[in-house]
């Protein structure tokens, strides 16, 4: 990469172009089995392919949850019945998970914004898939079953849960927001710095530099490529560290703003192996897997009440819980592509230095816009997620 | 150029907030009948409804109503449970879309409401009037009963006779649009035609609506 004064506006652009593409690459795996439509808004001009599967998915998950009623029913003469059911319930949490309300969607921003690796973003979906069943049994084992209470005070019930969860969604993005927004004006303002430095004068050093820079990232690439795993993802983060360090240094020389370099990564959430999978981090994450799996599924509500009503009511909890595990399953290939995504952006980021730290501030801030966005449009109830049972 | 940059990432992030439109898949299924209310000097003042539930709603909404003989609601035993989904169905216009010769009615409070229960299918119907605001007396008469976010499917009993006109002038007629089926023909593939049929928009629900009209001329 060449870095010469004239070329840094169509770097900019260049980037900026990148982060949308990223963007939209995000939009697309959470929209693609989460809606009609990829940006769902007024009326999409064309009919873009993914809009297909989604109706597809959708059919199915209304056929599914049709047969739930008789399956139900004939559980009570026929044990082999409930085995269908339980393999319905794995379907339907598949397809079901595709449609919106299961917080895909705020899970893959968060991934994301937190730069969570695969194996937190699948556990993470696993715990809040798992959360929900344990919410959905918990509401209707303690409202229906123990206190015999009304249709009308489960509903109350749900919905205070809901605008907790909704209120939590609004905070993690919050601070998220706050975390990568700093992150981001931090790696802006030093974008205005080195224009001058290289404006002044392209040492052979700096460039020297810079060259050294691109190949040892380069080098990461290749084992990101290489083999997948939870490990090589600190190495990776070593290695930014380290790349970090030397921008400090650099700058340092120059001017004396080494407080604001060493943020600019935004590890603000400290990059060391052992405290990424530490403790600290798992209850950094415990914070989302609650916001998520607070909200209880209306499906496993009304077929809970079902299964209770026809004296079923542990029918009902196992197939609350296979519902969980099929949920399970969209959320976490829906996490995997997002923190694919991120992983692809920061490789792409990595080769080019200050701009690629710009651009990965900029996804990550705006991933936090969106987890908070989603949080703000449910509790106002501009977005409906999904009515809660009834009316 | 960097302030391009910051607006585009907002921009992205609203359009993505934006794409969470509501397309769940219904919870709960309403199989209806109508009956278009006409006063005896040709106008119409409301809609006469039965809206039978599907029985994982019925059993969900019947939960914690005690019923004199286990598993029979009488019409008593139910009579608060009318009273509450009376009341909330008005956040949801009743889901009832009207208009007369292309311009909206109002309508009010529901009156003769009241639900009954099915012992053999164990599900619940809903009866109640919708009256208009004012008698309307309209050459195009347009209803449609849908819910917008698609939580409530609903559908006719009766295709042939979806809704009566008891009492309607002898010209007027009545034009049934079926919602759109949402099936794939046996055996075949998914074609993008399938695919087009569902489309995206503010009101979501509506392409599932069941529409009449009355025309008299």
């Amino acid at each position: 990469m060449k870095l010469v004064a004239g070329g840094r506006t169509s770097e900019i652009a260049k980037f900026g172009l990148w982060v949308a593409a990223i963007l939209l690459l995000a939009a697309l795996a959470d929209d693609a089995f989460a809606q009609g439509s990829p940006f769902g808004g007024p009326r999409p001009a064309a009919p873009v392919p993914v809009d297909g599967v989604v109706g597809w998915l959708f059919a199915k998950q209304a056929e599914f949850y049709k047969q739930f009623s008789g399956l139900i029913r004939a559980s009570k003469e026929d044990g082999t019945a409930a085995w269908s059911l339980m393999g319905l319930s794995f379907l339907y949490g598949i397809f079901h998970a595709a449609g919106p309300g299961h917080g895909k969607a705020v899970i893959s921003s968060y991934l994301v914004a937190n730069e969570e690796t695969w194996v937190r973003g699948v556990v993470l979906s696993f715990l809040s898939a798992i959360m929900q069943a344990v919410v959905a049994v918990t509401v209707v084992g303690i409202a229906a079953v123990l206190l015999h209470a009304s249709a009308s005070t489960m509903k109350g019930a749900v919905n205070w849960i809901e605008t907790l969860s909704y209120v939590l969604i609004i905070a993690v993005g919050a601070r998220l927001f706050w975390v990568k927004g700093r992150a981001f004006i931090t790696a802006l303002r030093q974008l205005g710095r080195p224009t001058a430095a290289v404006g002044a004068a392209v040492t052979p050093a700096h460039a020297a530099h810079d060259h050294h820079d691109h190949e040892h990232d380069h080098d990461h690439g290749h084992e990101q490529c290489d083999h997948h795993d939870h490990g090589h993802d600190h190495a990776a983060e070593i290695g930014h560290d380290s790349h970090s360090e030397h921008d400090h240094g650099h700058d340092h020389s120059h001017h004396d703003h080494d407080h604001d370099d060493a943020s600019a990564w935004g590890h603000a959430h400290a990059p060391e192996p052992e405290e990424l999978a530490g403790p600290g981090g798992w209850r950094r994450g415990l914070t989302a897997i609650v916001a998520v799996g607070l909200r209880p599924c209306s499906g496993a509500i009304l077929v809970l009440v079902f299964a209770l009503a026809n004296g079923l009511f542990w029918v009902g909890v196992a197939s609350t819980f296979v519902m969980g595990l099929g949920t399970f399953i969209t959320v976490a290939v829906i996490a995997t592509i997002a923190v694919g995504a991120r992983s692809l952006a920061q490789r792409i980021a990595g080769a080019h230095s200050s701009y690629g730290m710009l651009a990965m501030r900029g996804i990550e801030t705006g991933a936090a816009l969106v987890v908070m966005g989603f949080g703000a449009l449910l509790l106002g109830g501009y977005m409906v997620s999904e009515r809660s049972v009834g009316f | 150029m960097t302030k391009h940059f910051v607006r585009m990432i907002f921009a992205l992030a609203g359009l993505l907030a934006a794409g969470a439109s509501a397309c769940a898949h219904p919870h709960v299924w309403v199989t209806m009948q109508g009956e278009l209310v006409y006063a005896p000097d040709g106008s119409i003042t409301g809609v006469r409804y039965n809206w039978t539930f599907d029985d994982m709603f019925s059993a969900f909404a019947t939960q914690g109503i005690d019923p004199k003989k286990p598993g029979v609601f009488t019409r008593e035993d139910l009579a608060p449970l009318a009273k509450e989904n009376v009341t909330s169905l008005k956040d949801f216009g009743y889901f009832t879309f009207a208009k007369a010769n292309g311009s909206k009615i109002e309508v009010k409070d529901p009156t003769d409401y009241y639900l009954d229960y099915n012992t053999k299918d164990t599900v619940l119907t809903l009866h109640f009037t919708l009256p208009f605001k004012a008698p309307v007396k309209a050459k195009e008469l347009n209803v449609e009963i849908y819910d917008p976010e698609y939580f409530v499917d609903f559908s006719f009993k009766d295709m042939k006779e979806p809704i009566t006109l008891a009492g309607a002038p002898a010209a007027c007629k009545l034009v049934v649009a079926r919602p759109k089926e949402l099936s794939v023909p046996a055996g075949q593939q998914l074609g993008e035609a399938f695919f087009n049929q569902l489309n995206s928009s503010e009101n979501w629900g509506a392409q599932f609506a069941n529409k009449i009209s009355v025309k008299c001329p």
